[in-house]
């Protein structure tokens, strides 16, 4: 057990919760290259690799996140409003054409930076956890009061909206659990969060049995690979029972095509069996079986799964087992309730993304773009991680002092 | 533990949210293990499924040899030109974007790019629909294979074509397979290719053996012929994406033996992508050759068999001929005319199909064919065995109306005879093949006791022949011709002059006569002498094949056969005898004295109506000990002679290619030592 008498020295990290970060992010840069060199032309020069920048992009987020660590998060705090309408403002502009950039995909979720591109949506979940954790941290009295809880359901909506709006409907989604899991920790009453929660369910299942079971007429608008991949996940027949045969072979061909990313990732795991192939050896992704652009981002867990087994599975697991607690640990050790929620929220952020990531991996959950932290490639992503955790850091080194 | 405190502190919010977060890593962690470790399998078995595909490799087939070693079937490399579609792929991604549409648009790019120079003018391809860009990449891709073919096709300076259809098909279906675009190139073709193309470039020749037999038509029917099969034979993988063509023997040698000449199929496993594109090529089960044959005939004397059977009544003759070694059984040569092409997709089909050439029917094992007098000496020997005195005269009866031939009477039935009427003794009756004498004295010994003889020669039986091209014969049970009521003596008269209710193949007239010739053993005729491994260094055993295979034996006294080598030694040494002209020609010099007898049968249908005559003569040699038997037969629509002045000549000649190989054979030991 820890003895509290070590911790009264100053500043100090959480070393057991670097160490694993830090294993994550060797993991990540081995399997971000075992990933994409498989197939990558012998004449892609060093800088222009994948596993080099993701490395580059380590050593930006840990900067970051060091940077972070140093100002004490109640000065942070003071600003988190500012830096949250900042980030509601690039979502607001990233939905102009021109500005927010689609990569070919449907979804303008991207700006253009010039020498690179950034997600606002990733940045938006940073800055609505200091904001709600700021907005939650008032004495608990007022969290009874009705208009409180009101404001900070807005406050967690209105990003929420403008990513699903992009569409990004998995970013999007990660922000419900964190706002609640926050609320819930701050000591909102009971009553406000069971009809939070009842509503969010009778809302999500009416909506889930809209779109598998209505006609199209009274279908609620989203885009088609959307609601392919719901229908996919449960298992829906594309094909109407009066379709031509014309229609129900296109029905097929799509949900082949729909289906297609989950089976193979599907596979990729399951082919792993218990040891693995090996590094380098998965053969779903030198012969793109795993689609290239893929394999790396979202699916890199698939990657993961072939190449090391089960074994490695449990590995990763254990890494995030050991961020999330040491997470919940800083929570509980935090200085005051405004540290615990931002400690909070971003345990469960990421606990989100980890759990619907590898869950999409082996079919738990439907398909949906949200990237494995650390692991996945991708600066925004990696970048957001390590700031996020640069925060859990700072409410730990700040934790005493006053 | 250290990191699970939480779930002890005494903050309730806290320790649910770490309760939660411990309850969704497990439900990971047990889904993995369900997908991971229960599941393994099947999933793996997806991997390979859509991952691995299998081509089926042809075992070489193996070779026939004559006993002598030299060559009768083989393999020759074949060359064809494919399409290796995998490697344009490159190509078709360039052809694809030339043709795509473009347009000019007007840049907007952010103004820090401006700055730094970007320009304002770009081009942008024009969008296009799901099934523009899907009959674009096919265009693409056709015009990728047909540039390719027709630069071949002036290279080779050969036109070739390339069907689109199929061409879509293929890449559609089996994209790691090769596309044959030209096959069996000569080796002009080969080397012009080799000097303008290298590989990579897509298109490549890729080796098949073809089946190959040098003396042409030499023994064709014997051979016989081959037809493309590449389904799994027995003990091979019966699962296959992809098959290179084999082949399997239909009848002859290569159907007979074609589990030892064909070998066992292996299995090539091929790793390919998502496009289908190969990958990797890994021979999982390395086919194994299949085994040489090694047959006893001699190739010199069947081609002079051949030779001498077109000699004397030209290549279309409908004709059959074969040497047989009398101790053991050995077909040293089995000759079928008219001959067919062992590459039997070169034949004519109106000529394979002519009604009365017939030229599929290998004669010598397989027709039908009533034998007439060379019947007679079975009849003769047990006749001899029974009681009849050689030296005993028999007056043949001058026919009414027609006085210059004999003629008998059987019951009510009149049967004419070709011989002059007057005194016949057993040598004269056998020379001058007397009907009425056979008649007589087989009637007087018996039907039942030339029935129980011919038992013994196995006529009405299959020789055991393993080329699946035999026919059984027809001769009457002993059962049949002691039934009084349903058999008459006009049936046995038939019978001794080898006509009516029988009929032989020359085979079986080869076999009887060999036994006849070796002191009554009735053999087992050898066609194949050993299966010997295609690689002699495999040091995998030869299978022999045993020689001398005693069958049956016939039971005749010493003194009987004696009796009739003695008759038959006259037909052809005799000036009187129907052989003699034949091995008398000016200029033969012969030296072998032949034991012979001649024959000419009758043919009717089934009205009784005469469609035409089967030519024989039958024989052994040397009188003094006899080692080989030679049977000739011709069949004609028209009269053209006799057994004699017809059959004769050809084992003449067949005899003087027999003289000279023992001779060779002589000299040679003779310079040994």
């Amino acid at each position: 057990m820890v003895n509290p008498s070590i911790n009264e020295r100053g500043p100090k990290l959480d070393a057991l919760q670097l160490v694993a970060l830090a294993l994550l992010m060797f993991i990540g840069a081995m399997f971000v290259y075992s990933a994409t060199m498989a197939n990558a032309p012998a004449s892609l020069p060093w800088y222009d690799q994948s596993w080099v920048r993701q490395i580059i992009w380590y050593a930006i987020g840990l900067g970051a996140g060091t940077a972070l660590c140093i100002v004490d998060y109640h000065i942070l705090a003071r600003w988190s409003f500012v830096a949250y309408w900042a980030t509601i403002f690039f979502l607001v502009i990233v939905l102009v054409p021109h500005i927010g950039m689609t990569h070919g995909w449907g979804a303008r979720r991207w700006i253009d930076l010039g020498p690179f591109q950034f997600q606002p949506s990733e940045f938006a979940k940073l800055s609505f956890i200091l904001a709600a954790a700021n907005f939650l941290s008032r004495p608990p009295d007022e969290l009874k009061q009705a208009g409180i809880f009101w404001k900070g359901i807005g406050l967690m909506l209105l990003p929420f909206a403008l990513i699903l709006k992009e569409p990004d409907m998995g970013s999007a989604l990660v922000l419900i659990p964190t706002g609640l899991v926050m609320m819930f920790v701050a000591g909102t009453p009971k009553k406000y969060l069971l009809t939070l929660v009842v509503g969010v369910g009778i809302l999500g299942a009416l909506v889930l049995a809209d779109i598998l079971f209505a006609p199209p007429a009274l279908r609620i608008k989203m885009q088609d690979y959307q609601r392919q991949r719901l229908l996919v996940y449960f298992g829906a027949n594309f094909a109407d029972a009066n379709a031509t045969p014309e229609q129900k072979a296109e029905a097929r061909r799509l949900q082949a095509k729909s289906s297609y990313q989950g089976k193979q990732s599907l596979i990729s795991v399951g082919a792993g069996g218990f040891f693995g192939a090996g590094w380098r050896n998965g053969k779903q992704t030198s012969l793109q079986f795993m689609p290239p652009g893929a394999a790396h981002n979202d699916f890199i867990f698939s990657v993961i799964a072939e190449e090391e087994g089960f074994v490695g599975s449990v590995v990763v697991l254990t890494l995030y087992a050991v961020v999330l607690f040491t997470g919940l640990r800083i929570a509980g050790q935090a200085r005051d309730r405004l540290g615990k929620l931002v400690a909070v929220g971003v345990v469960t952020l990421l606990f989100s993304h980890v759990f619907i990531n590898i869950g999409m991996n082996i079919r738990i959950v439907p398909v949906t773009g949200i990237p494995l932290p650390l692991l996945s490639y991708g600066g925004s992503s990696v970048l957001c991680s390590l700031i996020a955790l640069g925060l859990m850091q700072n409410v730990h080194i700040h934790r005493r002092g006053y | 533990m250290l990191i699970f405190d939480e779930l002890k502190k005494n903050d309730p919010q806290l320790r649910l949210v770490a309760m939660v977060l411990a309850a969704g890593l497990c439900i990971l962690l047990a889904g993995l293990w369900w997908v991971q470790v229960v599941s393994a399998h099947e999933y793996q078995s997806h991997l390979e499924t859509q991952a691995y595909r299998t081509v089926r490799l042809p075992a070489i087939r193996g070779k026939i040899l004559d006993r002598e070693g030299r060559v009768l079937a083989e393999n020759r490399p074949r060359y064809n030109l494919s399409l290796y579609l995998d490697d344009l792929h490159d190509e078709f991604q360039k052809e694809y974007n030339r043709l795509r549409p473009v347009k000019i648009a007007t840049n907007s790019p952010p103004f820090w790019k401006l700055w730094l120079g970007s320009v304002l003018v770009k081009t942008n391809y024009a969008p296009m629909s799901k099934s523009e860009v899907a009959a674009l990449t096919l265009q693409a891709r056709y015009n990728v294979a047909n540039n390719l073919v027709a630069q071949m096709s002036r290279t080779l300076q050969q036109p070739l074509v390339l069907d689109p259809k199929n061409f879509e098909h293929t890449y559609a279906n089996s994209p790691y397979a090769p596309y044959s675009i030209l096959s069996d190139m000569s080796g002009d073709q080969i080397a012009r290719f080799e000097e303008n193309f290298s590989v990579g470039s897509g298109v490549n020749l890729d080796l098949q053996p073809a089946r190959v037999y040098p003396f042409g038509t030499t023994a064709a029917h014997l051979l016989g012929y081959l037809q493309r099969y590449d389904e799994s034979i027995e003990g091979e993988d019966a699962v296959f994406n992809y098959r290179l063509p084999d082949y399997r023997g239909l009848v002859g040698i290569e159907g007979g033996f074609d589990a030892q000449l064909h070998g066992h199929a292996g299995t090539e496993s091929m790793l390919i992508n998502s496009r289908g594109y190969r990958q990797s090529e890994n021979i999982i089960d390395p086919p194994q050759s299949g085994d040489n044959v090694v047959l006893t005939i001699d190739l010199d004397i069947q081609r002079a068999a051949e030779n001498a059977i077109a000699a004397h009544q030209g290549a279309d003759a409908r004709a059959a001929a074969i040497v047989m070694d009398v101790h053991t059984g050995d077909v040293l040569a089995m000759v079928s005319s008219p001959a067919i092409n062992p590459i039997y997709v070169s034949n004519n089909p109106a000529y394979l199909n002519d009604p009365k050439l017939q030229p599929q029917i290998n004669r010598a094992t397989y027709g039908n064919y009533a034998p007439g007098s060379i019947f007679k000496p079975i009849v003769g020997l047990a006749a001899l065995e029974n009681g009849l005195d050689p030296n005993e005269i028999y007056h043949v009866q001058s026919d009414p109306a027609e006085p210059w031939h004999g003629y008998i009477k059987v019951g009510t039935r009149t049967i004419k005879d070709t011989v002059p009427p007057g005194d016949y003794d057993f040598r004269r009756a056998i020379q001058q093949s007397s009907n009425s004498y056979f008649i007589f004295n087989g009637l007087r010994t018996g039907i039942e006791k030339i029935a129980r003889l011919a038992e013994k020669f196995h006529f009405g039986e299959r020789t055991g022949l393993p080329t699946r091209q035999e026919s059984r014969g027809i001769f009457p049970t002993l059962n049949q011709v002691e039934d009084s009521s349903s058999w008459h003596a006009g049936d046995s008269a038939n019978i001794f002059f080898g006509q009516g209710e029988m009929a032989v193949t020359p085979m079986q007239m080869a076999v009887a006569y060999s036994a006849i010739a070796n002191g009554g053993k009735v053999l087992k005729p050898r066609l194949v002498e050993r299966i010997e491994p295609q690689d002699p260094t495999s040091g995998e055993a030869a299978t022999d094949f045993p020689s001398g295979v005693v069958r049956d034996e016939i039971g005749v006294s010493e003194r009987s056969l004696k009796i009739l080598y003695d008759a038959m030694l006259s037909e052809t040494e005799d000036p009187k005898g129907s052989g003699y002209a034949a091995f008398h020609q000016a200029g033969s010099v012969l030296n072998i004295r032949v034991c012979g007898k001649t024959g000419t049968a009758q043919v009717e249908n089934e009205r009784g109506q005469k469609t035409g005559w089967n030519y024989w003569f039958a024989s052994f040699a040397p009188f003094e000990n006899p080692r080989y038997a030679v049977v000739v037969m011709v069949q004609s629509d028209v009269t053209i002679g006799s057994g004699g002045s017809v059959c004769a000549p050809i084992a003449h000649d067949i005899y003087e290619e027999i003289l000279k190989k023992e001779n060779a054979v002589a000299a040679k030991i003779v310079a040994r030592n």
